[in-house]
C-alpha cells in the first residue's frame, strides 16, 4: 500500500530513470521512441514545409504563381470576416458540445462501471455510434431530421401532441442544436469508453475504504476517483477538443455550413476554399493561422490540466 | 445507240457513286472502332460521375468497347462535387493517372484555361467526326462543346430541366370548373410564375394533406439552378456587360426570391429541406401536382426501367400515364449541369481515349446509350428526338420526346466564367439564407457585392471577355 | 445518482434504475443506427413514406447480395486491412513512444506538444502535399505508393501515433511505479518489464485506445479519396458513392454500413474483458 500516493503522479519517475549499474539503458528512452519520430517526421514534415512554402506564393486554381509574394496571403486572413466567423462558429460548437460530451460520458461510465448483466452487449452497442462513417452518420441524420420522411418530428409531435414541422437543416434557430445533436450522438461513447476504461482503473479499496470512513458518494468522486482519472480525462479532453476543432462531415451533410454560412465551421471553409476553389496558397496560410492558434490554446490547456509536468 | 451508250454511261457512274458511298459509309462509330483495334492489350482510365451514371460504363459501354477493341476501360468513379477536385489534383501532381473524363460544361472554362484538357479538332478532323457532332441537338452542341472556339468536349447528356404535372388532376372537369370559376381562365399548364402560384394553391387548398399543389428540390444545390432560369426567364441578367457589376439584386432577382420563398407555403412543409430524392419520392408517390428536375423524373414516373435492379431505390411510381410533360413557365429551362466528354491533357493514350469517346458519343451508340433501362444520360441528339425506337417505350414517350426537344431548343446554360463553382456557392448561401427567412434585397445586395469581389479578384477584364462570350452564345439568355 | 442513499443502497432498486438508465441510454445511442440498418431491409416506399416506417415490413437480404455480388463488399476489407494493420503498428510504436516520454520524460514537453500538434494540422491543407509526395515516390521508389495499401498503412498509422501517445501517456501514469521497479529489482531488463508489467497493467488503456484508433482510420474519408483510384477503395470511399445528384442508393449505403459496422462491433464485444481490469493492487473487484 505504500506506495498508493505516488500512483497518480510522475514525480516517481525521476527516481526511475537512475537504475543501478545499466548504462547501456540511457539509450533505451531513444529506442522506444524513435520509430514513432522517424514515422511522424517522415509523412509530417514534407506537408508542413510544402504548405509553409506554398502559403507565401500565390497558387491559385487559375494561376500557378511559384513566385515569392511575401505575406499576401497572411494579411488576406486578417481581412477575412468570413475566417474568423467561421473560427467563431468553431468555438461555440466546441465549448457547447464538449462539456456535453465529457459529462455524459462520465456519467455513462460510472453508470457500466458495476457489474450488470448483459453490460457487453450494452457497452458494444453504445460504441456504435463512432463506427458509423462520419458521413453516413450526417446523412443518416439528415434523413431522420427531414420533416416528411424523418421520425424525429414524429416523435416530437407525440410529446407536443400535434404535428411539429421543425426544419432542422434550414432554421437558423435549430442548426446548431441539430448539429451539436449529431455530433453528441456520434462521439460521447468515445469519451464514454475511454472514461470507463480509466475508472475501472481506480483501485476499488481505495474508494471502498473511503465510504467505511464515511464520505459521501460525491466528496469521494471529487477527491480520490477524479484524480485517479485526471490524467486519461484531460488528455480524452484535448483530443476531443482537437477534433471538434476539426467536425466537418456532420455539417456538411446537414447544413453544408448553411443557412448563409451560418455553421460554416473552420474546416468547411478550408474545405470550399482548399478543395472545391483550389486556392492552395490561402488555404496553406489559413492552415497555418490554425496550427498556431491550437498550439497557443494546447500548450495553455496542457500547463492547466498538469500534462506536462 | 447513243441513247444506250448514254445509259451505260449513266448506270456505270451511278454504281461508281453508289460503290464509294457504301464503301465510305463507315460511321464514326465503326471507324473509332477500327481505329482503336491497334490499342488492343492497353487499358484507358476514365472517370465518371459515381453511382448511378457510372452503371452505363461498368456494365454496358466498357464492356463492349472491349469486347470491339480489346482495350479495356477502367473506371474511376467519382462523386459530383468531387469529380472537379479529383481530376485537378491528377492534373497538378502530373500524374497522367486519367485519360478521358467526365466534364461538367460550366467547369470546362476553368480547366481548359488551367490546361487539363486536351484540344480535340486534331483528332476530330483526323477521324472525320465532325459530320456527327454537328447532328447534336444545337444548344448543346454550340454552347457545351468549345472553349475560345476549340472544342474540348463532346456534350454527351441532355440535361435540361423539365416541367412534370399530373395531367391527370389537371383534366379532372370538377378541378377545372372550380379553377376557373375562382380565377376566371382555364386550368392549364402554367406559362407564368403567377398563374404556378394560383394553380398550386388552389390545388393544395384542395387536396392536402395528401397531395400538395407541388415540390421542388429546394435544397441550396439545385435551388440555384432554379434562380438561374427564373430570373432569366423574368428578364434578370447576371452582369451589367459594360461595367461587369453583378445586378443580380435587381428588382427582378428580389421579386424572383421573394416568390420562391411564398410558394413554399402551398408546397408540403419542410419542402425546403428537398433534395433530388425527397422531391422525386413525393411526386412518384402522387404527393405533389407539380414539379421540376431532369429529364429521369419523366421516365421513372412512366415506369421505365423500373424493374431493374439498380433502381431498387426509386419508390415505384404510382403515377404512370398520369404525367404531363412541359416547359417551365417562362419557357426557357435551364439545362443544369450536364456532362461532356472530354480526354485528359497529361494522358499517356490519348488517342485511344479520344476513340473511346467518339464510340461513345456517336449516334449510333450514343443512341442505345440514353435508351438503356438505367440511363441517366438523357436525349441529346436530334436523332435521339425522333427515334421510333425511343417514342415506343410508353405511351407518353414521344410527348416526352417532344417536351425534351423543345427544351433543348429554348434551353438556357448554366452560367459559365472562370470560377463558376465561387459565384455558384454564393448564389447556394443566398438561397440557404432565403430559406431562413432574411429579407430578399438584403440578401442579393450581399450576394452581388460578393459576386463583384470575386470579379475584382479574378481581373474584371479577364473574366468581362470570358462572360461576353458566354453571354454570346444563343442559349445564355432568351433570345 | 443524486438520490436518497438509504434508497439507493437497497440492491434491487440501484440494479433497476440502472437497468432503466442504461435502457435508455442504448435507446438513443442505437435509434439513429437502427433507422440507418433498417433502410437497407425496406423498400423505397418505406424509407420514403410518410408518416415514417418504423419497421420494414419484410426482410429481403437482396440488397447485401448485391453488395457481394459488385464487389463492394471487398472495400470492407479493405478498410479493415487498412485499420487494422495501422492500428496495430501505431500500438505498438505508439504505447512505447508513451513510455518513453512518461518514464523518462524524454524532450520534454516540447517534444509532446509537437506530437500532439500533428493532429492540429487540418487534413485539407496536408493532403494535397501528401498526394504530391506518394506520386513523387511512385516515381522514383519503383512501386506506387498513391492507390496502395502500404501507402495508405503507412499513413494512417503516422496520423494514429499522436492520439496513441497521448492517450497512453495517460494510461501509463496510472500505473504504479513500484510494480516496475520491483520487476528491475527482480533482474528483468528494460524491455522485459515493459512486456511483462506496462502492457498487461495497461490493458484497459490498450483496448481503449486500439478501439478509436481503428475507428479513426476506419473513418478516414479524405485521404481514402484523395489517394485512391480504383485498386484500394475503402469502405467510407465507396459508401459517398451512393450519394448521386440524381440518385441515392440508400438501400446500399445502409447495408454497407451494416457489413461495415457488424465486424467491429463483434470485436468489441468479444475483447471487452479488457476493458475492466480484472486483477488491480491487491483488491479484486470489478
Amino acid at each position: 500500500m505504500a506506495g498508493m500516493a505516488q500512483t497518480n503522479t510522475i514525480d516517481g519517475a525521476s527516481g526511475f530513470a537512475v537504475a543501478p549499474g545499466r548504462a547501456p539503458d540511457r539509450y533505451f528512452k531513444y529506442w522506444l521512441i524513435a520509430p514513432a519520430i522517424l514515422l511522424l517526421l517522415a509523412i509530417g514534415l514534407f506537408p508542413l514545409i510544402y504548405s509553409l512554402i506554398v502559403s507565401f506564393q500565390r497558387v491559385t486554381m487559375l494561376d500557378e504563381d511559384y513566385s515569392f509574394a511575401g505575406l499576401v496571403n497572411y494579411a488576406q486572413l486578417f481581412r477575412d470576416a468570413r475566417l474568423w466567423q467561421s473560427l467563431l462558429h468553431t468555438a461555440i460548437i466546441t465549448a457547447i458540445a464538449l462539456p456535453l460530451e465529457l459529462i455524459l460520458g462520465l456519467l455513462m461510465a460510472q453508470l457500466f462501471l458495476e457489474r450488470l448483466p448483459g453490460r457487453q452487449i450494452f457497452v458494444s452497442l453504445l460504441v456504435l455510434p463512432t463506427v458509423i462513417s462520419p458521413i453516413v452518420a450526417g446523412a443518416t441524420w439528415r434523413l431522420m431530421f427531414d420533416n416528411r420522411y424523418g421520425p424525429i418530428n414524429q416523435i416530437l409531435g407525440w410529446f407536443a401532441g400535434k404535428p411539429v414541422a421543425a426544419l432542422w437543416t434550414v432554421n437558423p434557430d435549430l442548426v446548431y442544436l441539430g448539429i451539436i445533436l449529431c455530433e453528441i450522438w456520434q462521439w460521447t461513447p468515445f469519451m464514454f469508453l475511454i472514461l470507463l476504461a480509466a475508472l475501472s482503473n481506480v483501485d476499488k479499496s481505495l474508494t471502498d475504504a473511503a465510504e467505511i470512513d464515511g464520505a459521501g458518494y460525491w466528496r469521494t468522486f471529487f477527491k480520490i476517483v477524479l484524480p485517479a482519472i485526471w490524467p486519461v480525462m484531460a488528455i480524452a479532453i484535448l483530443i476531443r477538443g482537437l477534433d471538434l476543432v476539426r467536425i466537418f462531415d456532420i455539417i456538411w451533410a446537414l447544413t453544408m455550413g448553411g443557412p448563409g454560412t451560418m455553421t460554416e465551421t473552420i474546416s468547411v471553409y478550408t474545405y470550399v476554399q482548399g478543395f472545391q476553389q483550389f486556392e492552395t496558397s490561402y488555404t496553406a496560410a489559413m492552415a497555418f493561422l490554425v496550427i498556431v492558434l491550437l498550439t497557443v490554446i494546447v500548450t495553455w490547456a496542457i500547463r492547466r490540466m498538469g500534462l506536462a509536468k | 445507240m447513243k441513247f444506250l451508250k448514254r445509259l451505260t454511261l449513266t448506270a456505270a457512274v451511278g454504281l461508281a457513286v453508289g460503290w464509294t458511298a457504301t464503301a465510305w459509309a463507315e460511321t464514326a462509330a465503326e471507324r473509332a472502332v477500327n481505329e482503336a483495334k491497334k490499342y488492343s492489350g492497353t487499358t484507358i482510365t476514365i472517370v465518371w460521375e459515381a453511382g448511378l451514371q457510372a452503371l452505363d460504363p461498368l456494365n454496358f459501354s466498357g464492356p463492349k468497347w472491349k469486347e470491339l477493341t480489346g482495350i479495356e476501360v477502367k473506371v474511376v468513379e467519382a462523386p459530383i462535387a468531387e469529380m472537379f477536385t479529383k481530376i485537378m489534383q491528377e492534373y497538378r501532381a502530373g500524374t497522367g493517372a486519367y485519360d478521358a473524363l467526365n466534364v461538367v460544361p460550366a467547369w470546362m472554362p476553368d480547366l481548359a484555361n488551367a490546361g487539363a484538357l486536351e484540344v480535340l479538332d486534331p483528332y476530330v478532323d483526323k477521324y472525320g467526326f465532325r459530320e456527327e457532332l454537328q447532328k447534336i441537338a444545337p444548344t448543346y452542341r454550340d454552347n457545351q462543346m468549345t472553349v475560345d472556339g476549340k472544342i474540348y468536349g463532346f456534350p454527351d447528356d441532355g440535361d435540361t430541366f423539365v416541367f412534370y404535372y399530373r395531367k391527370d388532376i389537371f383534366g379532372d372537369p370538377t378541378n377545372q370548373a372550380e379553377f376557373k370559376s375562382k380565377y376566371g381562365y382555364d386550368l392549364a399548364v402554367p406559362t407564368t410564375w403567377k398563374q404556378f402560384a394560383e394553380i398550386g394553391q388552389f390545388l393544395t387548398d384542395k387536396y392536402q394533406p395528401n397531395m400538395y399543389g407541388a415540390a421542388f428540390f429546394r435544397s441550396p444545390g439545385y435551388g440555384q439552378y432554379m434562380f438561374q432560369e427564373r430570373f432569366r426567364n423574368e428578364g434578370g441578367k447576371f452582369f451589367d456587360a459594360e461595367t461587369m457589376k453583378a445586378t443580380i439584386n435587381s428588382d427582378i432577382g428580389v421579386r424572383v426570391f421573394t416568390e420562391m420563398r411564398a410558394e413554399n407555403k402551398f408546397m408540403p412543409p419542410g419542402v425546403e429541406q428537398f433534395g433530388f430524392v425527397e422531391n422525386l419520392a413525393a411526386f412518384l408517390q402522387g404527393q405533389s401536382a407539380m414539379t421540376l428536375s431532369w429529364p429521369p423524373y419523366g421516365r421513372w414516373a412512366a415506369g421505365y426501367g423500373q424493374d431493374v435492379e439498380a433502381f431498387s431505390w426509386v419508390p415505384k411510381s404510382t403515377i404512370a400515364g398520369k404525367v404531363g410533360y412541359a416547359l417551365p413557365p417562362g419557357g426557357h429551362p435551364q439545362l443544369a449541369a450536364g456532362f461532356a466528354l472530354s480526354v485528359a491533357s497529361t494522358s499517356k493514350n490519348k488517342e485511344a481515349a479520344y476513340l473511346f469517346i467518339q464510340w461513345l458519343n456517336s449516334e449510333d451508340v450514343s443512341m442505345q446509350r440514353v435508351q438503356l433501362p438505367y440511363a441517366l444520360r438523357d436525349p441529346f441528339r436530334d436523332s435521339h428526338f425522333t427515334s421510333a425506337e425511343y417514342e415506343a417505350k410508353w405511351p407518353d414517350a414521344k410527348a416526352y420526346l417532344a417536351t425534351l426537344k423543345q427544351g433543348a431548343e429554348t434551353g438556357l446554360l448554366d452560367l459559365s466564367l472562370l470560377q463558376t463553382d465561387k459565384y455558384e456557392e454564393v448564389l447556394r448561401q443566398a438561397i440557404s439564407k432565403l430559406w431562413a427567412g432574411d429579407d430578399p434585397k438584403a440578401i442579393l445586395d450581399q450576394a452581388a457585392g460578393e459576386w463583384d469581389a470575386i470579379t475584382d479578384k479574378i481581373g474584371v477584364d479577364k473574366q468581362k471577355a470570358i462572360y461576353q462570350g458566354w453571354a454570346a452564345k444563343s442559349g445564355a439568355y432568351p433570345q | 445518482m443524486t438520490i436518497d442513499r438509504p434508497l439507493l443502497r437497497r440492491p434491487a432498486v440501484a440494479l433497476s434504475l440502472r437497468y432503466a438508465a442504461a435502457i435508455a441510454l442504448t435507446l438513443f445511442f442505437v435509434f439513429p443506427v437502427y433507422w440507418l440498418f433498417i433502410i437497407s431491409f425496406k423498400t423505397p416506399e418505406e424509407i420514403f413514406a410518410f408518416p415514417p416506417a418504423w419497421y420494414p415490413k419484410s426482410l429481403q437480404f437482396a440488397n447485401y447480395a448485391v453488395l457481394f455480388r459488385d464487389g463492394d463488399a471487398v472495400t470492407v476489407w479493405n478498410s479493415l486491412v487498412l485499420a487494422g494493420a495501422s492500428t496495430v503498428i501505431a500500438m505498438v510504436l505508439g504505447t512505447m513512444a508513451a513510455y518513453s516520454l512518461v518514464r523518462f520524460k524524454t524532450g520534454g514537453e516540447n517534444l509532446a506538444v509537437w506530437i500532439i500538434s500533428q493532429r492540429m494540422m487540418p487534413p485539407i491543407a496536408i493532403v494535397f502535399p501528401i498526394f504530391l509526395a506518394y506520386v513523387w515516390l511512385g516515381k522514383f521508389g519503383g512501386f506506387a505508393w498513391v492507390d496502395s495499401y502500404h501507402g495508405l498503412i503507412v499513413l494512417y498509422t503516422a496520423f494514429s501515433l499522436p492520439y496513441v501517445i497521448w492517450m497512453m501517456r495517460g494510461y501509463i501514469e496510472d500505473i504504479p511505479l513500484e510494480l516496475e521497479e520491483s520487476a528491475l529489482v527482480d533482474g528483468c531488463t528494460r524491455w522485459q518489464v515493459l512486456w511483462r508489467v506496462v502492457f498487461p497493467m495497461a490493458r484497459t488503456g490498450l483496448f481503449a485506445t486500439s478501439v478509436f484508433t481503428f475507428v479513426f482510420a476506419w473513418n478516414d474519408f479524405l485521404f481514402a479519396f484523395v489517394l485512391t483510384r480504383t485498386e484500394v477503395i475503402t469502405y467510407t470511399v465507396q459508401v459517398t458513392h451512393y450519394f448521386g445528384g440524381q440518385s441515392n442508393f440508400w438501400a446500399k449505403i445502409a447495408a454497407m454500413s451494416v457489413l461495415g459496422t457488424v465486424p467491429v462491433f463483434f470485436t468489441v464485444a468479444t475483447l471487452q474483458r479488457f476493458l475492466v481490469r480484472g486483477i488491480s493492487m491487491g483488491a479484486v473487484k470489478g
